[in-house]
């Protein structure tokens, strides 16, 4: 199911490190973004370039916050909602998004681009309230700046970097 | 040794002891969750908290995670470390569902033990419990997550300890989940554990689901008897039926485990159904009568053969399956009734090579389970440890986990959960890699050994010098030469007549090379140490019966729960043989072909009716108490039955050697006064017994049986060697008949309950032959023997040794078309189709 | 900016791009490593001087560096490895990644010297996924170093040869805790590990494994460079040494990363260099040091903030990353969110902080939302007690903001209770 040409960058990411398992975050990175999330069919084959069971790669996948393991939208938007974000109004950010969305929280929308998650500190609380949209991250945001940034990523059919 | 104060009670224990051992050993158990002696400590759960009054460690700690150490003060009852635990328990109920009235853990459950004792009974927390989805888990466990209070152990036992793949930890924080990548049967043969090792009711046992509550159950100290090894059960019976095994604790054999074939491997006992159904009760030619009439009828009969033909006419059979009484009551009775026999082994080689297994071993060199899991390096010749004796594989497993390298040399494509080195050889080839290994490690200083080992070194040396040893043999000898606790797992299956001594040989040669090497043997069955005990004398196995039946020497045979249509190999002729006889006498709980054909049958009672004594592979004496009385169970919701008596319906059984001896004929003069009993026929059968309270006043630890020293086994001549390596026709290939854990013993083919677990019989050849002969991974073949076609599925793989094909004696197929075992079959009798 | 200190980690702070390795070297950047790697002085010189200088680890604990390389044995088997903790996951703490996104070079440079140290011949650098822009700039820059032959095979023609390579983080605050960080790597569940034995001495694959936070190894070049004593001058107060980066969260006019001696007063912090507190806001408390530090009230608004000085008053600088409050934010609110953010990122190892946090965190809502209780209250002491006896260091941190606020601000806690809500609901908009 994973294209051969993926397999190979993966297989010779793995041979690379000190113990094959030591690469399975970067693998299910390498494969969410092709793919947006681990199905069961991507950790099978995953785990198994991995020289590991898939319950093993499962341990980790469900241990950690940026790893799908259920279908989300092309772009994961994920709204800070930790301290500093929260006192300088999370909350709006996030009602703002759902209805320009009309999504809930944890929800996709119907074009299947966006899905919206809270996250916790991404580490910008000078920027507060911030959000991480796959690897990008977007600060002091403010209506407006959402609005630029959700019409750009739509607009966009791919981009990477950060701000 | 540190000396420490807990309670106020002083205490010296050994280095290295946790403080919550070192209570134990002063009868203080404190509560705990996430500890268990055999998984060690995590400091997980916290619910060991202690206090530390003095010494290196002030306050409220775990007693799970420190050692003992000179002058501390622990108490375990300060008001402070009561609460803490008293919080802890809350913590972990704050989730709970409160299922207990619906709950199997019930009654037997340490989180309700440590929830009452810890004082917590009401609840403050008021938010939402969580609650999860279950898991499928197959066959034998049922999951029940919302009873989850994350202690760890399951996944630790699971991965760590039995070294499975398949069950862990999933997500994180109060999250958390114990499961499996997705539904589907744990893979696992030591799956049952996690019923006992589970604190709560997150995994019970499916089987006895829903039918028992503990209290409500008839409990005794058992054994199980379905491999060599004599693990400690605890069986549990209710309304007649046995409900479930659980694992005893013994530290010398099976630790705290039981493998799921010991397990759940009960049902045959409790009736079955259709073609399982287990015979309760007498039938004279086929025809149920009653107990009286069936015993009294077979003794005529049998006193009409003698009349006729005399008492050698007559022939009694018995088993590997026998208890250590049955076994002693038949020599009895062939003793003073000059009947042929008894018989326990099938053939020559069989017989053989349990003998001089059980001969080679003596105390200085014998091993038990819990010193193999100390080796420092093991080696596993033609023996399978998971499939003939699987608590063995586990004991390995610890082994590995502490760095021992382990290598097998064994014919088949053999699997181990640890790591290992496997040298796939063909039986014959067996020896010569052994010997290589072993000699490579102590050559240099075989100047030394003296004269005891001089034949022995000087044909190791020729061996070795004889032909090349594989790669990685020479690593392993450096190993081997480095190690100091090597131990050597024989098995008596697939090996040479010569191996077992071969074996011990090796063992003492390390010895000689200043190792504390042992030696541990894997026996066909949990009553095979007893059989070789008693059949010293008289050398003739099952095999010569079959002869004299056919020449006309034997005309009776009484047959104590054993089962020749299971295990001879030429059906064919054994039918033939078995007309030929004018009286066959049947004693068993199976309902076998033997059964089925008896001219008289008695049932006989299981080792959870009787109280039996086994005697385990390594000579240990061990007496399995009576866990009921036997009889139909009573099934839930039938109507009681409307004719009354005072018998207990389907309770005529008697243990095998009360109706033996009652067939027999009871002459008052063999029973002295006070009747016929064990604790006199058995040492009259076996001296060694003298001083040994049968039953109940064995040892704890059980005695072991064994020679103080026996010397070198072999004379070994290179010579000799060659001739016996030198296959008739090499082109052929060797059939090797195997056991599998699920699917060949007789307890399989009886138990509904195992054939849960058997996979389909499969046999296993090299990929060079295959590629040979043009066969495929899973190509179905037919394989035409002498007595016949049988078809199976082929597996391939290089792990399995040139020149053999390995079969399962599976029940579920007909593989008795040998003439002879072990068989040769030429590449042409094998066909794809 | 009314006070001039000198910069030492900030001094090639460039406002819109990282400095360059040029840059770096004209700051007389790798100048350490040349002298002590490519002039081969003794390693135990370098542990020496670092711990003379009294360089405090700047991830939280404060353990002294020097120390803790000097705890790997001499006799400990190869290969040695070197961990970069840039995990950085506790709520108001970015100081790490400024420091890449300023001078990454700086970091680099100190890894390769601390690892020389104990002679660890890999390192990694472990980053959590919302720092990819660090990730992706530190693989770029290390090639460069790499070119400049500072890293790779053989340093500078000298026997000592080390690389460094970027791990990333599938992302969980309890990857930044130094064990669970080990098993992070190794591609176990990340959680944490009792010592012993310590990763000094079995850390990753059971080799010798230090793991230092990013900052603490980025003052290592200049500590070498200029000498111990310089390093110590750079403090404010008698007993700290160095600067620090302090990152300023909350209600202040300019939330940011500054670097300053160590020890400066939060009151000029806040007032000089953050702009004072935003319009219309006043200092209400802060939390001084990350989320796992106690709420800091106006009383000590003139502390030294340096490991010693919040010691005494039963606090901690933690990560120094302080999140200021102002009068219209609600504390109860605040903690419940720094509860949620604990009890959601606690491993799920150990009882206490697997259940008892999100017990507290059910507390605490209770209260903000209405249904509090009076005996809640003794109730949520008695958890931040018991949860002080968890496995790791998570759960306790959890609990300071919640003991804080109930030493502090008990009276807005019975506030809640008493009137049935949250008295700043209606002041307020969040
Ligand atoms: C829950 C928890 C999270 C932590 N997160 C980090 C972190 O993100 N970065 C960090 O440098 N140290 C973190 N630490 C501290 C580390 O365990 C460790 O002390 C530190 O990385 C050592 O570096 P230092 O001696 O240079 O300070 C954390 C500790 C705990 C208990
Ligand atoms: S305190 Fe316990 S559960 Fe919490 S993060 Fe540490 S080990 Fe995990
Ligand atoms: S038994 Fe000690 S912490 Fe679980």
């Amino acid at each position: 199911m994973l294209p051969d040409e993926l397999k190979f960058k993966l297989r010779e990411m793995i041979a690379g490190a000190e113990s094959p398992r030591e690469k399975a975050i970067d693998v299910m990175f390498a494969i969410q973004e092709l793919q947006g999330w681990m199905s069961d069919e991507a950790m099978v084959e995953a785990a198994e370039l991995l020289g590991m069971t898939p319950l093993e790669l499962e341990e980790l996948a469900t241990f950690y916050d940026y790893i799908y393991r259920s279908p989300v939208g092309r772009y994961v938007i994920k709204v800070c909602d930790s301290t500093v974000c929260w006192l300088q109004g999370h909350q709006r950010v996030i009602d703002y998004i759902s209805s320009r969305l009309s999504i809930p929280m944890g929800g996709t929308s119907a074009d299947g681009l966006f899905t919206l998650l809270p996250v916790c500190c991404i580490g910008y609380c000078d920027r507060a309230p911030a959000m991480v949209v796959n690897n990008r991250v977007f600060g002091n945001l403010t209506p407006e700046k959402i609005d630029r940034v959700l019409t750009q990523l739509a607009e966009k059919a791919d981009f990477s970097g950060s701000e | 040794m540190p000396r420490l104060i807990i309670d106020e009670r002083e205490i010296e224990v050994p280095e290295g002891t946790k403080v919550i051992d070192a209570a134990q050993r002063l009868g203080i158990v404190i509560p705990r969750f996430c500890y268990h002696e055999a998984l060690g400590s995590v400091g997980a759960c916290r619910m060991c908290a202690v206090k530390f009054l003095q010494g290196p460690f002030k306050g409220v700690q775990m007693s799970c995670m420190i050692d003992a150490r000179d002058g501390m003060v622990v108490s375990t009852t300060d008001e402070e470390a009561v609460l803490f635990r008293k919080r802890v328990i809350e913590l972990l109920m704050m989730n709970h569902p409160l299922d207990c009235p619906v709950c199997d853990e019930g009654g037997q459950c340490l989180l309700q033990d440590e929830t009452v004792s810890g004082g917590h009974g009401r609840r403050r927390f008021r938010g939402p419990k969580r609650t999860y989805r279950d898991q499928y888990l197959g066959p034998y466990i049922k999951h029940e997550m919302n009873r989850c209070i994350h202690c760890y152990r399951c996944a630790r036992f699971y991965q760590e300890f039995a070294g499975y793949r398949d069950l862990g930890p999933l997500r994180i924080g109060d999250r958390m989940y114990f499961g499996r990548f997705s539904d589907g049967s744990l893979e696992s043969p030591f799956s049952g554990n996690l019923v006992d090792i589970c604190p709560t009711g997150v995994y019970t046992d499916t089987t006895a689901r829903f039918k028992l509550r503990r209290w409500e159950l008839e409990r005794s100290p058992s054994l199980c008897n379905q491999c060599s090894l004599g693990c400690n059960t605890a069986a549990n019976a209710h309304h007649r039926g046995v409900m479930r095994v659980e694992a005893r604790f013994n530290s010398e054999v099976n630790g705290y485990f039981l493998c799921d074939a010991g397990r759940f491997g009960f049902s045959y006992s409790n009736g079955g159904t259709g073609h399982r159904e287990r015979p309760l009760s007498p039938r004279i030619a086929g025809a149920p009568a009653s107990a009286h009439a069936a015993l009294t009828a077979a003794r005529e009969a049998l006193d009409n053969i003698a009349a006729k033909y005399g008492p050698r006419a007559i022939a009694a059979a018995g088993s590997h399956r026998n208890s250590f009484e049955s076994q002693c009551m038949l020599d009895l009775i062939c003793r003073t009734r000059d009947w042929r026999g008894p018989v326990f082994f099938w053939g020559p080689e069989d017989r053989r090579k349990t003998l001089s297994a059980v001969e080679g071993l003596d105390g200085e060199i014998a091993v038990s389970m819990r010193e193999i899991e100390k080796a420092d390096f093991v080696i596993v010749v033609g023996a399978d440890p998971l499939n003939e004796a699987p608590m063995g594989a586990l004991a390995l497993r610890q082994a590995a986990r502490k760095n021992a390298p382990v290598v097998t040399i064994d014919p088949r494509p053999i699997f181990l959960p640890c790591g290992f080195e496997h040298f796939p050889a063909a039986p014959e080839k067996i020896e010569r890699y052994l010997g290589m290994l072993v000699w490579k490690a102590v050559e240099k200083d075989a100047a030394r050994f003296g004269k005891d080992a001089e034949e022995f070194c000087r044909y190791l040396a020729a061996e070795c010098e004889s032909c090349e040893p594989p790669a990685a043999m020479a690593r392993l000898s450096q190993l081997l030469a480095s190690c100091s606790r090597p131990a050597i797992i024989c098995g008596t299956d697939v090996t040479l007549q010569t191996t077992p001594a071969f074996a011990a040989d090796c063992v003492r040669l390390l010895r000689l090379a200043g190792k504390q090497a042992g030696l541990f043997f894997l026996l066909p069955g949990a009553g095979s140490f007893g059989s070789a005990l008693l059949s010293g004398t008289d050398d003739k196995t099952f095999a010569d019966l079959v002869e004299d039946i056919e020449a006309g020497r034997v005309r009776a045979l009484v047959v104590g729960e054993s089962d020749p249509f299971h295990h001879y190999p030429d059906r064919a002729r054994l039918e033939s043989a078995m007309s030929k006889l004018e009286l066959l006498v049947a004693i068993d709980y199976f309902p076998s072909e033997t059964v089925r054909r008896a001219s008289f049958f008695y049932p006989s009672s299981t080792i959870f009716e009787t109280g039996s004594t086994y005697i385990n592979q390594e000579g240990r004496v061990q007496f399995a108490h009576p866990v009921h009385c036997g009889g139909v169970p009573i099934r839930g919701g039938e109507h009681p039955p409307r004719v009354y008596s005072d018998l207990v319906p389907g309770g005529d059984h008697l243990p095998a050697w009360k109706a033996l001896w009652q067939i027999a004929g009871t002459p008052d003069k063999d029973a002295g006064p006070g009747g016929i009993s064990p604790e006199k026929f058995i040492p009259a059968a076996l001296p060694a017994f003298d001083g040994l309270k049968a039953g109940h006043g064995y040892p704890v630890d059980g005695p072991r049986l064994l020679t103080a020293k026996a010397g070198f086994q072999g004379k070994w001549e290179r010579a000799s060697a060659d001739a016996r390596t030198g296959p008739e026709n090499p082109e052929a290939f060797e059939l090797l008949m195997v056991e599998w854990m699920f699917g060949t013993s007789e307890f399989s083919a009886w138990s509904d309950s195992l054939d849960a677990a058997a996979a389909a019989p499969h046999m296993s050849m090299n990929s060079k032959d295959a590629a040979r002969i043009g066969l495929c991974d899973g190509d179905t073949v037919s394989v035409e023997l002498d007595g016949g076609a049988f078809e199976i599925v082929v597996s391939v793989s290089d792990r399995t040794a040139e020149g053999v094909l390995v079969i399962p004696r599976h029940h579920s197929f007909e593989w008795r078309k040998m003439k002879d075992s072990p068989a040769r079959v030429s590449a042409e009798k094998i066909r794809k189709i | 900016m009314p006070f001039k200190y000198p910069l030492v980690l900030f001094q090639n702070r460039k406002p819109d791009r990282v400095a360059t390795l040029d840059e770096y070297r004209e700051s007389g950047g790798y100048e350490a490593l040349e002298k002590f790697i490519g002039g081969g002085i003794s390693p135990k010189e370098v542990i020496r001087l670092v711990t003379e200088s009294g360089l405090l680890g700047r991830g939280g604990a404060g353990f002294p560096a020097g120390m803790k390389w000097a705890a790997v044995p001499d006799s400990s088997p190869f290969p040695r490895y070197l961990v970069a903790n840039s995990d950085e996951m506790e709520p108001g703490t970015f100081k790490d990644r400024m420091l890449l996104h300023v001078d990454p070079h700086c970091v680099i440079e100190g890894m390769a010297l601390a690892a020389y140290s104990f002679s660890g011949s890999k390192a990694f650098f472990f980053v959590r996924p919302s720092y990819e822009s660090s990730a992706a700039i530190l693989e770029r820059e290390l090639e460069n170093a790499r070119k400049a032959g500072f890293l790779g095979n053989r340093i500078l023609g000298t026997d000592f040869s080390f690389d460094i390579v970027v791990h990333r983080s599938g992302g969980r605050y309890i990857c930044g805790e130094a064990s669970a960080l080990l098993n992070a790597i190794m591609g176990k569940r990340p959680n944490p590990v009792k010592p012993p034995p310590y990763p000094t001495e079995k850390g990753l694959w059971e080799k010798p494994t230090v793991v230092n936070n990013v900052e603490t190894l980025a003052n290592v070049p200049h500590i070498l460079r200029n000498g111990p004593e310089w390093f110590k001058s750079l403090s404010a107060t008698e007993h700290g040494a160095g600067t620090k980066i302090y990152g300023i969260s909350g209600r202040v006019s300019r939330p940011g990363a500054v670097e300053l001696p160590i020890g400066t007063r939060l009151s000029e912090i806040i007032d000089l260099h953050c702009g004072g507190m935003a319009s219309g806001s006043k200092f209400k408390a802060c939390l001084p040091g990350g989320a796992s530090t106690r709420f800091l009230t106006p009383e000590h608004y003139d502390i030294p903030m340096d490991f010693e000085d919040l010691k005494k008053i039963g606090n901690r600088l933690g990560t120094a990353a302080i999140m200021v409050f102002d009068q219209n934010t609600c504390l109860l609110g605040a903690t419940l969110n720094l509860m949620e953010f604990f009890a959601r990122e606690s491993c799920g190892w150990c009882t206490p902080c697997r259940e008892g946090l999100p017990y507290m965190r059910d507390l605490l809502w209770r209260i903000e939302n209405g249904e509090g209780k009076e005996e809640f209250i003794p109730n949520l002491r008695m958890l931040c007690k018991q949860v002080w006896n968890s496995y790791c260091a998570l759960a306790p941190g959890a609990a300071e903001p919640v003991i804080s606020l109930l030493d502090f601000f008990e009276d807005e806690v019975r506030q809640h209770i008493s009137e049935k809500g949250c008295p700043f609901h209606a002041k307020a908009d969040h």
